[in-house]
Order: structure tokens, then sequence, then C-alpha cells
């Protein structure tokens, strides 16, 4: 089984993407559009075969992993890159879910996008993603991985602007797109600061070679300010992917796109991808502990900025939006106090509940024929009751109530903060409190959306209705995630075979890192973590259960909604200053130097035409003179090279 | 025999389109077969490897002894960009098809006369030869710009013409100076002859051809022309004026300026500087057009002088950076014109404003249109990614800041790309469209094609760069010495690292026996800046 090529898992998607985007195009002219049958058949198949060819690998992989290169890419002597793939234990749990959500999302789209025009378009960008992010976290080389990185940007992009008959989305796209530029210019840089050390550095085997290699301790201590410049730009690139302070913005407008995309792209999978590198480079980022400080800031600042902005949302899709922004900062908390295996186990049960959620977000906008807006929801318990049951358990995971996945990854990620040196108790209280804010906007949703009276009107009441089968089973498979995926490594109950699969990879990064564990009673904290989720979910039902303090919408609700509310406290307001320089700049540019360039060519253009015309007083009519005159010239001038061997 | 025809042929393939007779449809299958051919013959001239034509006596030139020679080479910079500009002829003849309807067949002369002084401009070996060439192609262009353009086509012809032959002007006296002087015509003897000239008149001279090729390029600030004549240009030629007519300026700063004369460390930084200026001025500007063609022509801008800037870090990473990137350029800038025109065509106009919702008017339209506009943004497995990110890597050997200033336009890259795609294609029409003006099948197959070589250059660009022959290489080595140092200077930390590291692996061989540190040298040949083990075992086996 091991002898089959790893370049295997990415073909597929690709296949997928080339024959939907050749029935795409060939089936442009019909009004019709496609059959949904063979497309739908084929968007599922290429997902499902790379899952299939995963699941082999992953079952028969080598202690050690796979190592395979395909080609050469760029050589030019002084630097050198090739195509190769590295199945280890990290890229195997990361390929693991991305092609099982993959598929998932892939099934239930068929629900969500049928009768759209653009459904073989839909699938092919679908497949592309997945091909873009297999390569990102199966490559073994930052350069490859950057090909995946820009490629999934690229894909969400797309998929954000799908319906881009509205310009909104369109502009919402544009934005994530060049957000992520910024964070991939971050990238580059950082990889350019590790190339200037050596090329074999861009492969993350040479990399952790040269890290780990005893003879290089003095010259890594001499190379540690630029290891802490790269490891900073590369933590620039992770802000823009996964949607950190201070590259969050694009996240929450990227909800213009179907809600399928908001599920694996903007939840599960690609924003995931900052915290997937930062594990990877692990051995580095352990080097650099100021960096590592930064990273916890950003990533507290981000979680607690985020659940409070959640809390002020109507639109059950920006809750979402900013509830992942906030699970992603306490991903960065835990990378940045090195528990490595900790962030990825919570990008893993994350992926479940939060797929769970935006699946069943989708579900419930699908029933009410568009409406986002969560003041017009309501009693949906009844009328949906799996969706709303499926969302329900999702939100006992993300709360991180006891038994459920999230309780035991958010849990580890707390124990983690808390056992972290001197500061860790402050770290902790931060993410603790950010727990309660969790329970109270995720509280709201659920009240909002599936408890109380209906609120959208009668009209809309009729037409309420379960989501047909293909929806509802990808949800119902999530929903087990949710609930069972945490059990993967409950740390309580002696199960951590999560933890042992990734310490080949990211183990001794982590013992060099952090300083002998202080023990402290696991049980007690995880009643604190408890009481939190309890605690926030007492406040939201206070709050907001029973119908009460439910603003009435707006009469006049824009149909544009998921641009309405945008507000990411202030840093939308930060971001428009550097787009005002920018435009300020390019305004200096246009009105002046240009201006100025062409006055200058217009000036001697009107030199020219004057001595010109001054000129051709001489010319006259009198053809003989103009020729002694041109013969006169040449002769002089070529006494001249005579004479002085040249012209000067 | 190759080189004669690729330089000679397209003339009479033209006289041969005017001698057709009929209407345009057989001009039009002439034209079209011969440049397929001469398309197909680049291929041959990039496989083939450095060739050398033997050289005619031409003429003399008054007042010296030098004698200009018909005289024709090819090395893999020249065979690359005689591939831009057959290929984009072919594509050019192709989509002029449906955009100049009755008056193909002297169009398609005026073309393929272009395409011939192009090409004899980048297989000359002769500098007068050269030169030429490099005058003689704006006459074509200048023709089929004052015929065929948009409504200020005569004015935009004028300015193009004038503000080019003025640009070479210095150039024809220094030329004719230089060549008069030391009484040879190739690079190499000029290159001796130069070493032994005034320093200050070698850099009078340098001067005024650098300046012919800035203006050609175009680079700030000689950039006045640029914007109005690719914009009025019909858009065939606009794809060749920026896919192969500017690619001369740049091919003419390798060859015939780097390879001869010795610049001054002072020139050189203002060269990296204005490219740099032109990088962000091309971007910033895109930013604010209206008009998608001028866009396109600042974008052209700006990417040309993110390639002048690369050249003029002599990084050794630099020739194979600014090949890919010119290449990759010439394919996508190229696409993006003729899909222009192809918008251009079905809405007539070329304002953003007026443009709009095509995508669900012409699907097929709009798939090329993305997806070209995707691939001019420098995403990795296009090959303009390689070009660019091997460029930046140059830039990096040179500081931080001008790498910042690349990444910088990289990002503005994406703002007016993205606002010119979404401008043209997405959003609701209130407007029918011509519909016999929409893309051909043939059309849009070959513009396709110009597509999938992006990619594939960006995945395999070994095959640009791979036959790399020695001619530029050399060129550029004989330049580089007087900006190695300044290139080396960022470098001054790893190079202590580097010695102190080798001092303490010779110290420790000194200690250890020989046979110990033969078994712990493989470890060490992973670290990378641990280059010479070999030394340090040298040393361990005197030691002992």
């Amino acid at each position: 089984m091991t002898n089959l090529p790893l370049w295997l898992i990415p073909l597929f998607p690709l296949i997928g993407t080339i024959a939907l985007a050749a029935i795409s195009l060939a089936s442009s002219g019909s009004k019709k559009g496609p059959s949904e049958g063979l497309t739908g058949g084929l968007a599922v198949l290429f997902p499902a075969l790379a899952f299939v060819a995963v699941v082999a690998f992953a079952a028969n992989m080598p202690v050690e992993g796979i190592q395979q290169t395909l080609c050469n890419w760029m050589d030019i002597g002084s630097f050198r890159a090739d195509i190769g793939f590295l199945f280890d234990p990290l890229s195997r749990i990361m390929l693991l879910f991305v092609t099982g959500i993959g598929t998932l999302i892939a099934i239930y789209s068929l629900g969500y996008m049928h009768g759209d025009r653009g459904f073989a378009r839909f699938f092919a960008y679908i497949n592309l993603f997945l091909f873009s992010m297999i390569v990102l976290v199966l490559s073994d080389s930052l350069l490859l991985t950057f090909l995946g990185w820009e490629g999934v940007g690229l894909c969400s992009y797309l998929l954000i602007g799908f319906w881009n008959a509205d310009l909104n989305n369109c502009k919402a796209a544009n934005k994530a797109f060049i957000v992520n530029r910024v964070g991939d210019i971050g990238f580059i840089l950082g990889m350019l600061c590790l190339a200037m050390v050596s090329g074999d550095l861009l492969n993350y085997a040479g990399l952790n070679a040269f890290l780990k290699d005893a003879a290089n301790v003095e010259v890594i201590k001499l190379l540690l300010p630029i290891f802490s410049l790269a490891g900073i730009l590369f933590f620039v690139g992770c802000t823009g992917k996964s949607a950190q302070i201070p590259l969050l913005t694009w996240l929450p407008d990227a909800m213009a796109g179907p809600t399928p995309v908001s599920a694996l792209i903007h939840a599960a999978t690609m924003v995931t991808s900052g915290v997937y590198l930062m594990a990877r480079l692990s051995n580095l980022f352990v080097l650099i502990p100021g960096v590592m400080t930064i990273v916890v800031f950003v990533g507290l600042l981000t979680a607690f900025w985020a659940a409070i902005a959640g809390l002020f949302q109507n639109d059950i899709k920006k809750v979402l939006a900013y509830s992942t922004i906030s699970q992603l900062g306490y991903m960065f908390m835990a990378a940045g106090v090195a528990a490595f295996d900790a962030s990825i186990f919570h990008v893993f049960t994350h992926a479940f509940f939060k797929a769970a959620l935006f699946l069943g977000a989708g579900a419930v906008i699908h029933s009410l024929a568009g409406e986002q807006d969560m003041r017009r929801m309501g009693g949906l318990l009844k009328k949906t009751p799996v969706t709303a049951c499926v969302m329900i358990f999702a939100f006992f995971a993300i709360i991180g109530f006891p038994g459920f996945a999230g309780f035991w990854s958010k849990d580890l990620i707390l124990e983690r903060l808390y056992t972290f040196g001197d500061v860790g108790p402050i770290y902790y209280g931060i993410a603790l409190l950010t727990a309660i804010i969790t329970a109270i906007y995720m509280g709201r949703l659920i009240i909002l959306t599936f408890f109380g009276k209906f609120r959208g009107g009668e009209e809309l009441e009729k037409h309420v209705h379960e989501a047909p089968a293909s929806m509802l089973v990808p949800m119902v498979v999530l929903a087990v995630g949710a609930v069972f995926s945490g059990y993967m490594w409950a740390d309580m109950l002696g199960m951590t075979c999560f933890r042992d699969m990734l310490a080949p990879v990211v183990g001794s990064a982590q013992e060099a890192f952090r300083a002998a564990e202080v023990h402290v009673n696991p049980m007690m904290l995880a009643c604190l973590g408890t009481a939190a989720a309890v605690i926030g979910m007492v406040i939201a039902w206070i709050a907001y259960g029973g119908n009460k303090h439910i603003p009435a919408p707006r009469v006049a609700y824009p149909s544009d909604g998921v641009q309405a509310t945008t507000w990411t406290l202030f840093f939308d307001y930060v971001h428009a200053i550097f787009i005002l320089l920018v435009n300020v700049l390019a305004w200096i540019v246009d009105k002046c130097v240009n201006q100025l360039v062409m006055f200058v060519q217009w000036i001697i253009g009107a030199i020219a035409v004057l001595l010109g015309d001054f000129a051709s007083g001489f010319q006259v009519r009198k053809v003989r003179l103009q020729l002694c005159l041109s013969l006169v010239g040449v002769v002089v001038l070529t006494a001249l090279v005579f004479i002085y061997g040249g012209i000067i | 025999m190759l080189l004669h025809i690729l330089v000679l042929a397209p003339f009479v393939a033209a006289l041969l389109v005017a001698l057709a007779g009929g209407k345009g449809v057989a001009a039009s299958k002439i034209a079209i077969f011969f440049s397929a051919i001469f398309a197909a013959l680049s291929v041959v001239l990039i496989a083939g490897g450095d060739l050398n034509a033997a050289p005619i006596d031409w003429f003399k030139l008054p007042g010296s002894e030098a004698s200009v020679k018909y005289w024709l080479a090819s090395n893999t910079l020249s065979a690359w960009m005689v591939f831009l500009s057959t290929v984009l002829t072919l594509v050019a003849l192709i989509s002029a098809r449906s955009t100049i309807k009755c008056e193909y067949k002297n169009f398609a002369i005026g073309m393929l006369v272009l395409l011939g002084t192009l090409n004899g401009s980048f297989l000359s070996m002769d500098a007068v030869l050269f030169f030429f060439f490099f005058e003689a192609m704006v006459i074509p262009a200048a023709v089929l710009i004052a015929s065929y353009g948009g409504a200020n086509r005569k004015s935009a012809a004028m300015n193009f013409a004038i503000y080019t032959l003025v640009g070479s002007a210095p150039m024809c006296i220094a030329l004719w100076y230089l060549v008069a002087s030391s009484g040879v015509t190739t690079a190499a003897d000029l290159f001796n002859y130069v070493q032994t000239m005034d320093p200050g008149m070698q850099s009078c001279i340098a001067i005024a051809f650098l300046i012919a090729f800035l203006v050609k390029t175009p680079i700030f600030p000689f950039h006045g022309w640029q914007a109005a004549t690719y914009a009025e240009a019909p858009a065939a030629l606009s794809a060749i004026l920026t896919g192969a007519m500017s690619k001369v300026g740049v091919y003419g700063i390798l060859v015939w300026v780097l390879a001869i004369f010795n610049l001054s460390e002072k020139t050189l930084a203002v060269m990296l500087v204005l490219g740099l200026v032109t990088a962000v001025y091309g971007a910033l500007m895109a930013l604010r057009g209206q008009d998608v063609k001028k866009i396109l022509a600042f974008s052209s801008m700006g990417h040309l002088g993110l390639a002048v800037a690369g050249i003029f870090t002599f990084s050794p990473k630099m020739l194979p950076a600014v090949l890919v990137l010119l290449v990759g350029h010439g394919l996508s800038a190229g696409a993006l014109f003729f899909l222009s025109g192809t918008a251009e065509r079905m809405t007539g106009s070329r304002e953003l404003s007026a443009m709009g919702g095509l995508t669900k008017v012409a699907p097929v339209f709009s798939f090329l249109f993305g997806a070209a506009g995707v691939l001019a943004l420098a995403v990795p497995g296009t090959a303009g990614f390689v070009g660019e990110f091997l460029v930046l890597m140059s830039l990096w050997d040179v500081g931080p800041i001008p790498t910042l200033v690349g990444g910088f336009c990289l990002i503005l890259s994406a703002g007016y790309m993205l606002r010119m795609i979404q401008g043209v294609l997405f959003g609701k029409r209130e407007t029918a469209i011509v519909e016999e003006a929409r893309i051909s099948p043939l059309e849009g197959s070959a513009i396709g094609v110009l597509l999938a070589l992006i990619l594939v250059f960006g995945f395999h660009p070994a095959f640009i760069y791979e036959v790399r022959s020695t001619v530029v290489d050399t060129a550029v080595e004989q330049a580089a010495p007087a900006a190695e140092e300044s290139a080396e200077l960022n470098d001054e930390e790893v190079k202590a690292l580097i010695d102190k590291m080798l001092a303490e692996e010779e110290a420790a061989a000194e200690k250890t026996d020989a046979a110990e540190q033969a078994t712990a040298e493989p470890a060490v040949e992973t670290a990378p800046v641990a280059a010479e083990p070999v030394a340090a075992t040298a040393t361990a086996e005197e030691a002992k």
C-alpha cells in the first residue's frame, strides 16, 4: 500500500476540477445547465476518492512517515526547490478531516445548491479548493505549502464571490483576497529570510535537521535575529489566513459566500492552516520565545475581541464567523505556549462542531428561504427538529460542556495555559472569561433561532420545512463527530492516542520549550471550565430566553443583509486608513507626478514645435539651398570624425 | 539558416500576403499559416541552443574601418524573446480576424513586418544591425496604430513614434561614435574596446544607450508615450507591444548595455531605484485607471519595472528570475490584452463603467478573462510566481527595503487586477452585448493555449532556463563585479558566522582523530553553512 505514490491524493480533486470546469464551460451555452445527477456524482466522487486514498495511506503509514519527491520545481544553481510530499502524523490528521469533511460538505452542497445555475462551477471550485488544501498540508516544503496557501486563498475568493451578480459579494471576495495577500507577502518574506541562510531550510526535513543538529548550536544562536524575523513574518502570514488580529476583518465579510463554503473553508479547513503552519514550524518557533509571546497575546486578544463582537451580531452566519475567529484565537494561544498538539487537537474537534453549526445554520437559512437575521427566526425547534438537534449538540461541544468534543480540547488548552510559567494563570483567566462569553453568544444564537415564538411573519412560517436528506445526513455525521471526536484525547480518562500520534512531529519541540510541567489538579480546571459553560448558558437564558429583549428587526431590512452589520470593532477602520493612504498615494501619483511628467513632455514637445516653426523660416522653397546645407552638414560631421577620431 | 528564416521570412510572408488576391479570407489564411510556422520554428530555435550564422559584410560605416555585418546569432535569452514575439503574433493574427474584418490584409502585412524587425533585433550579433531593427520596428507599429487604433489613434501614433525615435537618437550618435572609434561591432569586441576608454566618456555612451532602452521598456520617467499608445493601439497590437516590443528594451539593457559597459555603482543604484519606482508607479496608476487597456498598460509597466530592478541586483539568481518573469509576463499580459480587445468588441467601450456583468452573457470569455487575470497575479504555479519569487529573492540580496517595496507591489497588483476583473465580469449588465462579437472558438483556444503555457512554465520553469547559454552569463559576470560588493554587504553577518563555524570545526577536528571526523561529517553536511567539510578533513588529517 505504501508503494502507491502520494500525489494520487491531490490528483483526484484536480481531475474533478478539470472535469467539472469542462462540464461547466461546455454547458454554458445551454439555458438549463448540465444534468445535476452527473455533475453532482462527479463532484462527490473525487473528494471521496481522495478520502479513501488518505485512509489507505493512514492505515499503512510507517512510524516515521512517508516522504516522496515527485520532481524538481525550480533549480537555478544557488537555489533549488522540489515538488515533494510528506505524509507524517501531522499531515495524516489534517488530511483525514480535510478530505472527510470535504466529502461530507460536498454531499450537503448537492442539496443546498440544487437548482443553482452555477452548480457545476461551484463544485469545480470546491474540488480546486480541496486540491489546494491537500497540497498545503501534504507538501514537504514551505514553497509548495505556499502553493496550496495561495491556492486556498484563491478558491476562497472565487467562492465568496460565487454569486457575482451582486457587487457586494464581489467586494467581500476582493477584500478577502487582498487582506490574505498582505499575509501572503509575510509568508514570502519569511521564506526569503530562511532561504538567506540556506535554500535547504525551506524544506521541513532540512529545517528540522538544521535546527536539531547539535553541531549548529552556536550558529543558530547567532542566526536568532534572522529566525525571529522569519518567525514574525510567518506569523503575519498566519494572521492573514487564520483571521487573527490585525488581519481579521475579511472573515465576517466572507460569509457572503454560500453556506457550505463557509462551513468548509471559513470554519473547518482553510482558516486553520495558520495553526497547521505553526505546528509544522514548531522547531523554529520554540527557538524564539519573544515571537511566541506575541502569538499568545494575539491569540488571547483575538479570542476575547471576537467573542465580544459575536455578542452583537444579528446575522446567524456572522455570529458563527466571529465564533470561528474566537476559536482560532484559542488555537493560537495554545500554539503560543508551545502546546502544538493541543492546538491541532482543537483544530480537529473544532472542524466537526463548527462545520455542524454552519451546516445547521445553512439548513435554517435554506428552510427560511434565505433569511439570515436571527431576529426573524425563533421556535424552529419543532419545525426543524433534526437541524435543531444537530446544532444543539454542536452548541454543547463549542461551549465545552462535559463529555462533548469541545470540552476535551478546550480544557486541554486551558490547562496548558494555566501551567505555563508565572504568567500562565493570567492567560488562563482571560481564556476562561472568553469561554463564558462564548457560551453567552452561542446560547443567544440557539435561543433566538430555536426557542420562543417564530418572528418571521405568517407568510414565511408556512414555508418552513426540514432540509432534504442529502443535507441532513452529513449534518448528523458531523454532529456525531462533535460529540465523540473528543475521546481521541480525553486526558482524564487516560485516552491519549491523539497526543501519541502527534508526538513524533511536535513532541520534541514542546519538551524543549515548556519547563517542567507544573502539576495541577486536572479535575479542578475541568470544573472551572464546566462552570464557565454553565454560567454563560444561564446568563444567555436570563438575557434572551422567553422572547425577552429581542429587538424588533428594522422594517426596511436591507436585502444585502450580509454586508449591513459589518463591524470588527474598529479594525475595519484601521484597514480603511491604510486603504486611504494607498489611495492618496495613488492620487498623488496620478494627479501630481504623472501630470508633471506629462507637462515636461509637453514643454519639450512645444519647444520642438516652436523651433521647427522657426527653422521652417529657413526652409523656404529653395530645394537647392536645402540640399547644399544638408551636404555641408554631412561634410562638417565627417570632417570632425576624421580630425578627432571621434565626435567629441 | 533557421536564424535567417526567422528574421527574413516574415518580410517575405508579408509580401506574399500583399500579393494574395481576394478579400481578407485568403490573406488571413496565408498570414496565420506563416506565423504558425514561425512559432514552430521559434520552438526549434529554443531547442537548438546557441546558433551562430556566418557573418556577411554589409557596408562600411563612414569615417571608420568598421565593417557592419549582417550577422545573426541566438542564445537562450534571445530565443525565448523570439518565441514570445512569434507566438504572440500568431495569436494576434488569429484574434484580429474577428476584430479587424475589412482591412485584415494590410493589418497582417504590418504585423508580419513588425515580427521580422522584432526577431531581427533579438537575433542581431552586430550592434549596428541591432540598432537598425530597433529603429525599424517603430515604423510598422506606428502605422498600425494610426490605421487601426481607437479614437485618438493619430496623435497616439505620432506620440509613440516621436517619443521612441527621439529617445534613441542619443544612442544613434553614441553608437556611431563607439563603432567609428573602435572599428568593431559585436558586443564582445566592444566590451574589450570599452576597457581602454576614458571612464567619463564610457558612462556618457552607456547612458545614451540606457535611455533608448528605458524609453522602449518603458521605465519611469520615460513612460509618457506608453499608456496612450497601448490604449489606442488595436488590442492585438497592444499585446505585441507589451509582450514583445517592451522586452526589446529589457533585452537591450542586458545584452547591449551590461555586457559592454562598466557602469558605475551609482548608475546601478539609480537604475535599481528607477526599476522599483516604476513598479510602484505602474501599480498605483493601474489602481486608479478607468480604461481597461490603460490598467493593463500600467500593470505591464509595473511588472517590467520589477524585472529591471531585478536585473540591477546582479544577484546570481537574477538571470533565470528575469527570464522567467519576462516570459510569464509576455504570455499573461498578451492574453489579457487580446481579451480586453474582445471585451471592447462586445461592449463597444474600454471604460470599466461601461462593462460589467459579462459572466452571465459571455461565460467562455469570462472564464478566459478571469483565468488570465488570476494567472497574472503571480499565484504560485504560474510562471509569474516563479519569476517574481526569484526576483524578490534577488532583491533580498540587496536588502530588505527593496524586497518590501517589491512585496508591496504584489499586494497592489492583487488590488488592481481584482478591481478590473470585478469591473469587467461581475455585477449586473443593463445593455446587451454585440452578439457577433463573441469570442470565436479558434481565438478562444489560442488564448487558452497561452494560459496553459503560463501554468506549464510555472510548474516546470526548467524549460525556460535549463538551456541557458553562456553568452549572457559571461556578459553579466563581466558587469557584475562592481555590484557584487553591495550584494555581499547584507550577507556579512552570515559570512561571519560561517567563518566562525569553520574555525570551530577545525579546532574540533584537531582534537578528535580523523576517523571520528569522517563519521561526523554527513551530519555536518546537512548544515548548509559548513560548505567546506573537505577543508575540515584536510586539516584534521594534517593534525594527525
